[in-house]
């Protein structure tokens, strides 16, 4: 009985000493981008969901228990995860996975990132965040950055796989290549307009498709629709000729279904991530679906 | 002393490892982790690395290459520590004399409404060096000035090991860790104020947590300090001791089940008090709402010196609460306590409502009714009406 309770015991608890890299990432959309470039060679385990608002997880101490043995530990960076992953970092007992440690890796520091705040920064601005907008991973041609800069510190932490890496990588790329091409062409009949957004969420997604954001729904980042601020965004809706109003599908909709009535721009709700929906179970479906809901908003 | 000198020999041993000369570059892992036990033997240290160095360049780690004219003018201000302020401040109403309501949190004047500024707490956080992240928490309210918490806590100890040195809250209990504005209430139960600590247990000393090695998560922690109990205003030896479990029970429903034991030394040496106590926590959410609901109890038992375990006493409290969207929240709290000597013995109970207005994530107002039972028939009503806000950058929160 003792010898089985052992060998449970053993079987449960995951260690380096396996043949496989632990990557847990933050994010969904990290995760299936490590998924792409570390192929058999890793086991990726995700913190969020994608259905999840990843600034609002819950610190729930059973994550900490999968940071422990993390190989690798790739977060967002830019205040995402602020408000929930430094406790789980520091119950993790992990010393490698701290900030700047040899196992972690920020997503961010791979990529250009936009709206960085470039005069004082305070909360009667909303709840910004003060080091630049996190929300990069929609623009596909961020995500081969990330995707990237992970394949090279896998490489790194496993010398042996690198030829391997580099094999997965240069495959994501190209298919990646492909579905850029693709995703441009579907977008051509967009270039050049606006819609309305939840949270400014989308920068970088309306950034790759020569959009532009007419207006949010909150009337600062974190803050809730006041009617005032609704008002005057159906006014901005109706004079510029948005037609679309985009929201991921953790907001609640009532204030876009309700701008969307006095207008008449159509509301498209779609996933925060990969997970997102049923539909977006990689990153290539994920954007697949971006895609679909800028073009079929125009109608 | 015996936790300290094996954290000191610990990181001495982690120091002198990182002092060492960088070895040629081995052909694999295996070769690479001879090389260094060989060098750490001849060193006399031991085989471990320094926490957070990347020992080759990588794109997360290594600074720009590019360089800047000037250096950085922004050097000292990343060095900064994390400043906040938080301060909680209330109008409350009661029927209830001073003496009635004693030890309460805040004592209110009879039949008026008074103004309380109830806290103001200043947070200094930051990592020290890769060993150890420290945390000073200063409140100050009308009456006083006092370190709240002033700890350091480490990152990089072996065998799920981590330590905590300097003033704390001991870990004992649910509540008892928690600061004011993490109270989901605006005061603390009767239970938890009279049966441990009237301001939570807290004190100078030692705590070593062990993060065990399984599926699930289980901390045990074994603490000693100094601290003042609720029973007796007085200094006290403490041993605390605690188990801290918690199971995901599906996708949507965490449940944290702890086991909590503390020790008094006294000044007779055949003197001694125990206090007991056992949590529960559930937490529902679906991950995709920012909606949930919370159950959450504990129970408390103390048995002094001179008492049998029959004749200890006992109290607790139960708490349900529902956060119904991004900016609302209710609840209700049922509180059963041992009752002061001003008034005849028995229990004395508390039933409390609470309505929170989150107006963003830095302020809050929060409405509390409560109804109090004490022996002799006595009923009191307290109403406390709270408005709380955060400047500056202060550390996320655990669970």
């Amino acid at each position: 009985m003792r010898l089985l309770f052992a060998l449970a015991l053993c079987a449960a608890i995951p260690g380096r000493a396996a043949a496989t890299l632990n990557v847990v990432t933050t994010t969904e959309g990290l995760g299936a981008l490590a998924r792409e470039v570390g192929g058999d060679r890793v086991r990726v385990e995700t913190l969020s969901r994608g259905i999840q608002d990843p600034h609002f997880v819950d610190p729930n101490p059973t994550l900490a228990v999968k940071l422990r043995n993390a190989d690798l530990l790739v977060d967002v960076g830019l205040e995402l995860e602020v408000g929930w992953l430094p406790p789980l970092v520091n119950q993790s007992r992990n010393p490698d996975i701290q900030v700047a440690g040899s196992r972690r890796l920020a997503a961010s520091s791979a990529v250009v990132v936009l709206e960085v705040p470039t005069g004082p920064v305070d909360r009667s601005q909303g709840d910004i965040h003060p080091s630049g907008n996190p929300h990069f991973l929609s623009d596909p041609r961020r995500a081969e950055k990330v995707a990237a800069a992970i394949a090279a510190k896998l490489t790194q932490l496993d010398p042996a796989g690198a030829a391997y890496y580099a094999g997965r990588l240069a495959e994501f790329r190209k298919k990646l290549d492909a579905a850029i091409s693709r995703w441009r062409a579907e977008l051509a009949p967009v270039r050049g307009t606006t819609v309305v957004t939840h949270h400014n969420s989308l920068t970088y997604l309306l950034d790759f498709a020569g959009m532009g954001a007419a207006g949010y729904l909150e009337p600062k980042p974190g803050i809730t629709p006041p009617p005032a601020h609704l008002a005057d965004l159906v006014g901005i809706v109706r004079a510029g000729g948005v037609h679309a109003i985009l929201l991921e599908n953790y907001y609640d909709r009532k204030a876009a279904d309700l701008v969307g009535r006095l207008t008449g721009a159509k509301v498209e709700v779609i996933p925060g991530d990969v997970g997102g929906s049923k539909d977006a179970s990689d990153y290539f479906s994920y954007v697949d679906l971006l895609v679909r809901a800028l073009v079929q908003a125009k109608g | 002393m015996v936790v300290l000198l094996v954290v000191f020999s610990l990181v001495a041993g982690q120091s002198g490892a990182a002092a060492g000369a960088t070895p040629p570059s081995p052909d694999s892992a295996a070769e690479r982790q001879k090389l260094e036990e060989q060098i750490a033997k001849e060193l006399g240290t031991q085989a471990q690395p320094v926490p957070g160095v990347t020992n080759l360049p990588g794109p997360a780690a290594a600074p720009s290459a590019e360089g800047a004219k000037g250096g950085s003018p922004f050097g000292r201000v990343l060095q900064l520590p994390d400043f906040s302020a938080i301060v909680d401040g209330a109008f409350g109403y009661t029927n209830l004399s001073p003496a009635q309501q004693a030890p309460y949190s805040d004592v209110l004047p009879q039949h008026k409404l008074q103004p309380i500024l109830q806290e103001v707490e200043l947070a200094v956080q930051a990592v020290i060096d890769p060993y150890a992240r420290g945390d000073v928490f200063i409140t100050f309210s009308p009456d006083s000035v006092e370190v709240e918490e002033a700890y350091l806590t480490t990152l990089s100890l072996p065998w799920g090991l981590q330590v905590k040195a300097g003033k704390f809250y001991s870990p004992f209990g649910r509540l008892d860790q928690l600061h004011r504005h993490q109270w989901v209430f605006v005061d603390q139960p009767l239970s938890q104020q009279r049966l441990v600590a009237s301001d939570g247990l807290n004190g100078a000393g030692a705590d070593l947590a062990w993060l065990a090695p399984l599926p699930w998560f289980l901390e045990v922690h074994a603490a000693y300090q100094d601290t003042v109990p609720g029973f007796e205003a007085v200094h006290q030896l403490t041993g605390v001791g605690r188990v801290i479990q918690y199971f995901d029970l599906s996708d949507e429903a965490t449940l944290g089940v702890g086991l909590s034991w503390a020790y008094f030394q006294s000044a007779g040496p055949a003197s001694f008090k125990n206090v007991a106590g056992a949590d529960v926590f559930v937490k529902i959410r679906n991950p995709a709402s920012r909606a949930y609901l919370t159950l959450q109890g504990e129970v408390f038992g103390r048995q002094l010196s001179d008492q049998a375990f029959a004749q200890a006493t006992w109290g607790g409290y139960g708490q349900v609460v529902w956060r119904l969207d991004r900016a609302w929240e209710i609840g209700g709290r049922f509180d059963a306590a041992p009752a002061l000597t001003q008034v005849p013995p028995g229990t004395e109970y508390d039933c409390s409502l609470i309505g929170t207005f989150y107006a963003s994530e830095f302020l809050r107002v929060r409405l509390q009714p409560s109804w109090q039972r004490l022996p002799g028939a006595v009923n009191g009503l307290q109403v406390l009406a709270n408005f709380e806000f955060s400047l500056g950058v202060h550390g996320a929160h655990p669970f």
